[in-house]
């Protein structure tokens, strides 16, 4: 026999997981898939409650969706809502995060636990609390007021992949050379900072879309039919026709699924930015 | 006239002090080396004439105009960094290019410059590359061709060579030593490595916390420190405790050291007597009369250095260094008696610091 098939057959052995492991898998998978398959299915299904699979399928309830008065106009409006929270966040987050990394790094753990504090307050309370603060015009119950507060709701996932950038890049000291060769702090920000961030930037950008895209809570109670976003319009047909809320669901879903899969995209390219990066140091 | 001149200098952090009313004049064209431990505050003085630090008080003039409140890119001082800096998303040449920019210098103009100072560190084939493509002591090259591309008035250089391996740090030292003799570019280079500071540079500032202990030039500094701190962070000295004991001499108990005359001292005043191991020597048998010191010891330890080899020695409880060289000594053995003989034209005098 070859000699050197030995070891790797232990290797083998070695990798393979234990029964439990594949159980344990199965179940997560299970769970975490069922209810995203079955939506999948039910949009298609003409009948779905007197068997285990549907009785047949049909693409009319997309076609409903597609047609609904609303369809196009949340659509529009969810967008809108989830790319202005994007910039706001931008706008905020880049330029507080650098300032803390450069001039005040004594509170970078206080703003670490801010960061938290949006995963730690329900929703509802958050919306509540706005509404009341916020009573009059023009800022009462305005899509402005509902950008503020998503805004302050995805913050952590904004924050969390541009302050690992900066960490990663010794940004004081690029200032300093930066401001050495006669840059102002534009001229910085503009030509040094943001090039080497620009992974963290995009990965914060596109979870805080796909996170603003899909929100329900704050949109329903601040705004509600003001400013209805493609979620409202979701649950709306809950209560209609459930197999048009699958679908909605489903393209919901799919421009969802279309986000992450640029986050890795990104993300891959990204790694490899990174440990170049960290490399050069 | 200085062409860099810092007045009465100061700076505090929370309430420490990390560097106290500062006094130096920089001439035109020199370099001159910060030298000092860890923490004495040679970064932060750098920092305050590169913009980087605001002073609490004094004041800073480049060629005789006030810069203590020019913002740091305004100043027109170039800078390089321990950790080199380079911009990690531009090639080496826009990163030599950047200040150039700044400048809006014309293109043309700004290749040429590029490539000049690309030659002048001898890395024009790095052109195209990025910086995580270069060793540490390229991309110091680098950073230091691009500090000097747009040709500052002032170079600050802050500890440059302490991230890079013992070879490179000499080759490297050697270059910039170089470029800024034939730049003749006023230049500051901090450093907490002695023989660096020694050996790069026209005059050598001694700092130990936060004030200037001595500056002059390297040998002055070595041979004739002016305070007990210079003394024992430049090389190594002999200390002996003792009490001035008439013009000539001072009691330090274990012997009666014989010294030059001593003008400034009262008799009895403490002092301590410093002499290094290089001015000492070992003799076998006990000296004959003469103006000179002896002192009987024990040899404990025998350590080799290359050039010399340092003894250790129990001279009556106290413990002596003393270096010889193979040449000029025989052979000693451990625990060898021996006699430490030195003239008083070695032996400097210090007020002892109660
Ligand atoms: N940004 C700062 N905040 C607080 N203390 C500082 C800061 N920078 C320097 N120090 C303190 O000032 C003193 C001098 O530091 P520094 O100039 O960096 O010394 P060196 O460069 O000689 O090692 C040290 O005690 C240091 O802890
Ligand atoms: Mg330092």
């Amino acid at each position: 026999m070859d000699p050197l098939s030995t070891p790797k057959n232990e290797t083998k052995k070695k990798l393979r997981p234990a029964s439990w492991q594949v159980a344990l898998v199965a179940i997560f998978l299970f769970y975490m898939l069922l209810p995203i398959i079955s939506t999948y299915v039910f949009s298609v299904a003409t009948r779905w409650d007197r068997t285990i699979l549907p009785e047949g399928y049909t693409l009319e309830f997309y076609a409903k969706a597609i047609q609904a008065s609303y369809f196009t106009i949340t659509l529009r409006n969810s967008f809108i809502l989830s790319i202005s929270t994007v910039l706001v966040s931008l706008l905020i987050i880049v330029p507080t995060v650098y300032w803390v990394h450069t001039r005040l790094g004594r509170a970078k753990p206080l703003l670490d636990i801010l960061m938290i504090l949006p995963f730690g307050i329900p929703t509802v309370v958050l919306a509540l609390a706005l509404i009341q603060v916020y009573h009059f015009p023009p800022l009462a119950r305005s899509p402005v007021l509902l950008i503020g507060a998503v805004v302050v709701y995805s913050m952590p996932f904004m924050y969390r992949p541009v302050s690992n950038a900066l960490q990663a890049l010794d940004v004081q000291t690029l200032t300093e050379a930066g401001q050495s060769l006669g840059a102002n702090i534009f001229q910085v920000l503009y030509r040094i900072v943001i090039p080497n961030i620009v992974t963290g930037l995009l990965s914060g950008s596109l979870l805080v879309f796909s996170t603003v895209f899909a929100e329900y809570t704050l949109t329903s109670l601040i705004v509600g039919a003001r400013f209805k976003t493609f979620p409202l319009l979701l649950v709306e047909f809950t209560r209609i026709n459930g197999n048009i809320a699958a679908a909605f669901s489903v393209i919901s879903f799919t421009i969802a699924w279309l986000v992450s899969m640029l986050i890795l995209w990104v993300g891959s390219k990204g790694q490899k930015a990174t440990t170049e990066g960290i490399r050069a140091h | 006239m200085a062409y860099l001149d810092l007045k009465n200098v100061s700076k505090s952090f929370a309430g420490t002090l990390a560097v106290k009313d500062f006094n130096l004049e920089i001439e035109k064209g020199t370099l001159v080396a910060f030298l000092g431990p860890s923490g004495c505050g040679k970064t932060t003085t750098l920092r305050m004439i590169a913009g980087f630090e605001q002073l609490d008080s004094g004041t800073i003039l480049l060629d005789n105009s006030d810069i203590s409140s020019v913002p740091p890119n305004r100043r027109d001082i170039g800078m390089v960094f321990q950790s080199y800096a380079l911009f990690p998303n531009l090639t080496v040449r826009e990163n030599i290019a950047f200040g150039l920019e700044m400048k809006k210098t014309p293109k043309k103009d700004a290749e040429k410059r590029v490539n000049q100072v690309l030659d002048m560190v001898r890395l024009q084939e790095t052109a195209k590359r990025f910086p995580h493509q270069l060793s540490g002591g390229q991309q110091q090259r680098i950073a230091l061709a691009r500090a000097l591309a747009v040709q500052p008035r002032v170079l600050l250089l802050d500890e440059p060579l302490s991230a890079l391996d013992a070879e490179v740090r000499v080759v490297l030292r050697g270059e910039i030593r170089r470029i800024q003799s034939e730049l003749a570019i006023t230049t500051v280079y901090v450093t907490h490595d002695q023989e660096e500071a020694l050996s790069i540079s026209d005059k050598v500032v001694v700092m130990n916390k936060g004030i200037i202990e001595q500056v002059g030039a390297p040998e002055e500094i070595y041979r004739a420190p002016q305070t007990r701190f210079v003394a024992t962070f430049i090389g190594t000295a002999n200390q002996f405790h003792g009490k001035v004991d008439g013009r000539e001499s001072v009691d330090c108990g274990i012997v009666r050291l014989l010294t030059e005359p001593l003008k400034d001292f009262i008799n009895g005043q403490s002092v301590v007597v410093l002499v290094r191991p290089e001015n000492i020597q070992v003799q076998l048998e006990p000296p004959g009369e003469g103006r000179w010191n002896s002192i009987p010891g024990v040899v404990e330890t025998i350590t080799f250095h290359g050039a010399v080899t340092r003894l250790g020695v129990n001279a009556g409880g106290q413990r002596v260094v003393a270096d010889i060289t193979v040449s000029n000594t025989k052979p000693v053995a451990l625990n060898q008696k021996i006699w430490l003989q030195f003239t008083p034209d070695m032996c400097q005098v210090m007020v002892a610091d109660e």
